[in-house]
């Protein structure tokens, strides 16, 4: 009989911090709210610990609690400033453009970052975590038809912005 | 082509240089020391209320002990009391029977 797996909390930690303060600064731009949602995540983790089975079940678990989480953060900011959407872009292209190495780089994460919620959402687990339509769907607990509309949607609209705004990188776009 | 980007793992320039560039953060070092630190708060609290429910536990335990011993207790007395009043009814009893005899005796002497 297989012995069963015993989660350690402080190697989850050092795991899969990146990739849970990653999708929440992607999703939200703000460094400390996602480290505030990133430590959130990781408390639930802990409360959790003895229904996670395996280490991609906890990977699977951390990734959609995060962005249940960065969710919940982006409509309480919502609901207190209506117009934070604009405030979110300008910062947080402002921020990635000053961070990231390429330049092509930081300009597509500057786009990445004004598209609306559930695209930028369904593109980011697509492009940094390399999900399927299948998993993204499972991670946001949204229909499979729906993901694969944001994606094509998302992918097609940073397309038309980075052929405005990118012209030298984008080439057929 | 767009689908089919999303679709397979055939991509075109663009969507590689999206993913190149979306390659994950690493974490601020302020992150791992905060989260363990609340995570001991956490404990820490979690503990605190266990103890409380704990010491709640034990009280409701020592009042329900205290509580059962006093309803015993009166309920002895009031055992005792129901016996003492049938031993002075029984008492009673007999020093009527007792005195009716002496009764009876004395008129039987008058009546002679």
């Amino acid at each position: 009989m297989a012995s069963r797996w015993q989660p350690d909390f402080e190697q989850l930690v050092n795991e899969h911090q990146s990739m849970v303060f990653s999708l929440a600064y992607r999703m939200t731009g703000d460094r400390g709210l996602a480290e505030e949602i990133a430590q959130d995540t990781f408390l639930a983790l802990d409360k959790n610990l003895s229904k996670v089975e395996s280490p991609l079940h906890a990977c699977h678990w951390l990734r959609k609690v995060a962005m249940s989480r960065t969710a919940d953060a982006l409509r309480r900011r919502r609901v207190r400033h209506m117009d934070l959407w604009v405030e979110i872009e300008e910062q947080h292209s402002a921020i990635l453009l000053e961070e990231r190495g390429s330049p092509l780089g930081s300009r597509l994460e500057g786009l990445l970052a004004t598209l609306p919620e559930a695209q930028r959402a369904a593109l980011v687990l697509r492009y940094q975590e390399d999900l399927t339509p299948e998993e993204i769907a499972a991670t946001l607990d949204a229909p499979l038809a729906t993901v694969k509309s944001h994606l094509q949607r998302g992918l097609k609209l940073l397309r038309a912005k980075a052929a405005t705004h990118l012209k030298e990188y984008v080439r057929g776009a | 082509m767009e689908l089919k980007g999303i679709e397979s793992e055939a991509m075109d320039d663009f969507e590689r240089e999206l993913r190149a560039a979306m390659h994950r953060q690493p974490a601020p070092p302020s992150l791992k020391r905060s989260l363990m630190e609340r995570r001991r708060q956490t404990r820490a609290e979690q503990r605190g209320r266990m103890l409380w429910f704990e010491r709640l536990a034990a009280s409701l335990v020592l009042a329900g002990v205290a509580s059962g011993a006093l309803v015993w207790r009166s309920a002895q007395e009031h055992r005792r009391g129901e016996e003492a009043k049938r031993q002075v009814f029984a008492a009673l009893r007999i020093t009527h029977r007792a005195l009716e005899e002496m009764r009876v005796q004395l008129q039987e002497r008058e009546s002679r």
